[in-house]
């Protein structure tokens, strides 16, 4: 369509970007580079692509932070609603569209959820009577009625995510723009947001663009733009960019898996099917039917691997956590971890998960039950000695790198247990050659991207070479190829003989990767044992806000939990 | 954890004005200062916890009690050395210069949980509110109450950073004072991008939401001086001014001192 020249009267895109390039100052490569691209009202625009394409460029171009808020070098221009973005002040440009971060703690700052979501009107001079119409309206909108008077800090990360889009849903923006907003949320977390992303452009009309990095959550967008390298490399409806599974592979970008399921059993592009629903729904046409045998023999890899563990080396019994404000994190837990495990730990944000890998370093002590690492209870251990045992990587990387070059970062664990330098030094290049990192020793770990920082980080706790390894999200803000490296790693670490356990929301991770998975809420653990029985059971799961992968799904609607791609392509035949 | 010393509860002190509770705020520093003698400066101290009581908030002062014993107890250290008085009580230090240095410690510690009452009885959109219908600017205001959200912030992302390097094996715990500050250091470098990191978002997010956008602005809460108010406020005036009638008649002084 030629939307260069619009007659009067005719409507014009909400946002009309031409030829936009962006470079950052100090930086040598553009941001964006040459990106067109229109939105047209009501539409919902999806914007993939692998880290630093220029996902979030776009978005703070939208209204104004580029080029206002930062500095750097623009050509080319953004127009809302017809007028250049270079023309007016963020402030007069927010009106138009609402902008949410995808950091949502950095953006939430009053002391309840009514102040707020006021906040934006505020700045706008709305009356206060219009005020309080719009405060009840946006979170009926984001379903957070009744919770006016909590303080933002202690809502469950969906409902500070959906607070954030409500804060900028009441200045009634025509527009909404969501940078990643489901990157730090379960499952049903996730689905939340979209469902209500949704319901916005059905009922009002508001026009949506969305970056996000997982394919199942795209299903519902008019249009997907791909960027990469700062370009458009596509820009089409939906599901016609999610059938080509080589571009978003190319993309480094997740292909839906039922998609690749089918891509790879040979089916042509134009009939490959999205959903699990849909897949069904192919495999009955086609005749095709699982072997029983062959899913039979999975099983039992399951359960030879499964015989292979050592002995216990983390025994949690009766694990009770209260924290001194009086809030019961954990009850009652009782779990072991053997060795040579690779163990996940999922739930909802905020069901304890977190608190309870705390508690097998040391960081906590238990107050109620006990805990044991390699049959001495942590308490008498203190977090220095398990330190040698328990290898802790934080979600954030940047929590804890601190030093100037990546060789003192990872030697500073072997360095503070008084090793000499000679042994500093093979520690940090055996490490450092685990993660892929070497060359890297010199470099300055805070100009490294987050997938290389969280590397460091992995490489930092290896070097004290601890028997057990546990992760908190580390796939967390990785693109789908960085993901994949991430675990590779893990995976080799686990298969050279560490015992791994890590804290997840991403569930193709744990299919595909773990061993194991315990489900915790609400502080208890109501679901454990191997990945594939935890997600054969789809009901309860759904009870802790999870959800399996959607290979996983379509396998359990036949009766047969697979884990992969490659383990439904095994399983199937056609007869 | 949590980011605010604001304590959502219900009493009459949550319930005045926020300009009411700082004027009550400055009457307290008045009253601290006005005595040295520390056995009024401990009426003092009863007549501020007596109100943070009837609040509900004295439970904060866990938080800021290791503060407040080190500032206690070097005040009292210092002037107990650097004062001087005529009658002598132990070593070199002499009666006066005790008694002065506990008020002097009381008066400050005083001062601190008085703050600690109103920053746990005020929200900061109360402060900011509040400053603004005395006539400063919304800007500084907003600046004023932002500063206050930004300590409890950094504090708790130091303490999770604190966590990353004691698992990684960093004694933190053992040593004298100056190791303990060394061994520190290198933590406020991962302190400091975070807090950059996640203060860039914080004014992107604030300019996305029109901050700034007009010279007028409207208001979410409403305040308004009410007769609770303005009882209180006669009360406490009826009361600074018999604290100052009382030191002006002499009592509460400290006979003998001399710096």
């Amino acid at each position: 369509m030629d939307n260069e020249t619009h007659a009067a009267g005719r409507e014009q895109p909400a946002v009309r970007v031409r030829d936009l390039t962006y470079r950052y100052r100090g930086q040598d490569k553009p941001a964006l580079e040459g990106v067109s691209l229109d939105v047209t009202r009501g539409e919902f625009v999806v914007v993939m692509g692998p880290s630093g394409a220029g996902k979030s460029t776009l978005c703070v171009s939208l209204n104004g932070l580029v080029p206002h808020f930062f500095r750097g070098r623009i050509d080319g221009e953004v127009r809302i609603n017809g007028r250049s973005t270079r023309e007016g002040k963020v402030g007069e440009f927010a009106r138009e569209v609402g902008l949410v971060f995808q950091d949502f703690e950095a953006q939430l700052f009053s002391t309840n959820v009514a102040l707020e979501v006021a906040f934006g009107p505020e700045n706008f001079s709305v009356e206060r009577e219009e005020m309080v119409r719009r405060v009840e309206g946006v979170l009926g909108r984001v379903r957070l009625e009744g919770f006016e008077d909590r303080q933002p800090a202690t809502l469950s990360g969906g409902q500070k995510q959906r607070l954030a889009i409500a804060s900028v849903l009441a200045i009634e923006p025509r527009i909404l723009c969501l940078d990643e907003p489901t990157t730090d949320l379960d499952p049903i977390g996730k689905l939340g947001v979209f469902e209500i992303a949704g319901e916005l452009k059905d009922r009002d009309d508001v026009t949506l663009i969305v970056v996000e990095h997982e394919t199942e959550e795209t299903l519902d967008a008019d249009r997907i733009v791909v960027l990469k390298d700062g370009m458009v490399i596509a820009d089409r409806p939906a599901r016609e960019v999610l059938r080509d599974v080589e571009l978003l592979e190319e993309a480094r970008i997740m292909p839906l898996q039922i998609t690749r399921f089918f891509h790879e059993m040979g089916l042509w592009q134009g009939q490959l099917p999205l959903t699990p629903e849909e897949g069904l729904k192919e495999l009955r046409q086609r005749g095709w039917r699982i072997s029983p045998g062959r899913h039979r023999e999975l099983v039992e890899k399951d359960a030879e691997r499964e015989a292979t563990y050592g002995g216990p080396i983390i025994e949690a019994e009766g694990l009770t956590h209260r924290y001194p404000n009086g809030v019961v994190a954990l009850e009652d837990v009782s779990l072991t971890v053997r060795r040579d495990e690779f163990l996940a730990v999922l739930g909802q944000n905020g069901s304890g998960k977190t608190t309870l890998v705390k508690h097998f370093n040391g960081l906590l002590e238990p107050t109620g039950g006990s805990v044991r690492v390699d049959g001495e209870d942590t308490v008498s251990q203190g977090v220095r000695g398990l330190g040698q045992k328990v290898g802790y990587v934080f979600q954030n990387p940047d929590h804890q790198i601190f030093s100037d070059t990546v060789f003192d970062e990872v030697a500073f664990g072997p360095r503070v247990r008084e090793l000499n330098e000679e042994d500093v030094k093979e520690r940090v290049s055996e490490a450092l050659a685990a993660v892929g990192l070497e060359g890297y020793e010199q470099e300055d770990p805070f100009v490294l991207t987050k997938g290389e920082r969280q590397r460091v980080a992995v490489a930092s706790v290896l070097a004290v070479r601890p028997e057990v390894l546990i992760l908190d999200e580390p796939t967390t803000g990785l693109d789908y190829a960085e993901q994949r490296s991430m675990m590779d790693l893990v995976r080799r670490l686990n298969e050279s003989g560490s015992t791994i356990i890590v804290v997840t929301h991403t569930m193709w991770v744990v299919a595909e990767y773990a061993h194991r998975a315990v489900v915790v809420k609400d502080g208890r653990v109501t679901l454990s044992g191997t990945v594939r029985d935890v997600f054969a059971r789809e009901e309860e799961l759904r009870d802790a806000s999870l959800r399996p992968p959607h290979i996983v799904s379509m396998g359990n609607a036949l009766g047969y939990t697979v884990l992969s791609v490659e383990e439904m392509i095994r399983v199937t035949g056609d007869k | 954890m949590d980011p605010f010393l604001y304590l959502d509860r219900d009493t009459w002190v949550h319930r005045l004005d926020p300009r009411t509770k700082m004027l009550l705020l400055l009457g307290s520093f008045v009253l601290a200062f006005l005595y040295v003698n520390p056995l009024y400066g401990l009426g003092v101290l009863a007549v501020v916890l007596l109100f943070g009581a009837s609040a509900r908030v004295l439970i904060n002062l866990r938080r800021i009690w290791f503060v407040l014993l080190m500032i206690g107890v070097m005040t009292t250290i210092l002037w107990s050395i650097f004062g001087g008085g005529t009658t002598p009580l132990f070593w070199f230090v002499e009666r006066e210069a005790f008694l002065y240095a506990v008020g002097a410690a009381l008066r400050i510690d005083v001062m601190i949980i008085a703050g600690m009452i109103f920053l746990s009885t005020t929200r900061n959109e109360e402060i900011a509110t509040g400053l603004v219908k005395l006539g400063i600017p919304y800007r500084f205001a907003f600046a004023v109450s932002t500063a206050l959200r930004l300590v409890p912030t950094i504090a708790a992302t130091g303490s999770t950073i604190g966590q990353a390097q004691r698992s990684r094996g960093l004694d933190l715990e053992s040593g004298n004072i100056i190791q303990r500050v060394r061994k520190n250091t290198p933590l406020l470098i991962p302190v400091f991008v975070s807090t950059i990191r996640s203060t860039n978002v914080f004014s992107m997010a604030l300019e996305s939401k029109g901050f700034g956008a007009s010279t007028k602005r409207t208001y979410f809460l409403r305040l308004a001086m009410k007769r609770q108010d303005a009882l209180v406020l006669l009360v406490f005036v009826l009361l600074l001014a018999a604290a100052v009638a009382l030191r002006m008649a002499g009592y509460g002084g400290l006979e003998g001192f001399s710096r």
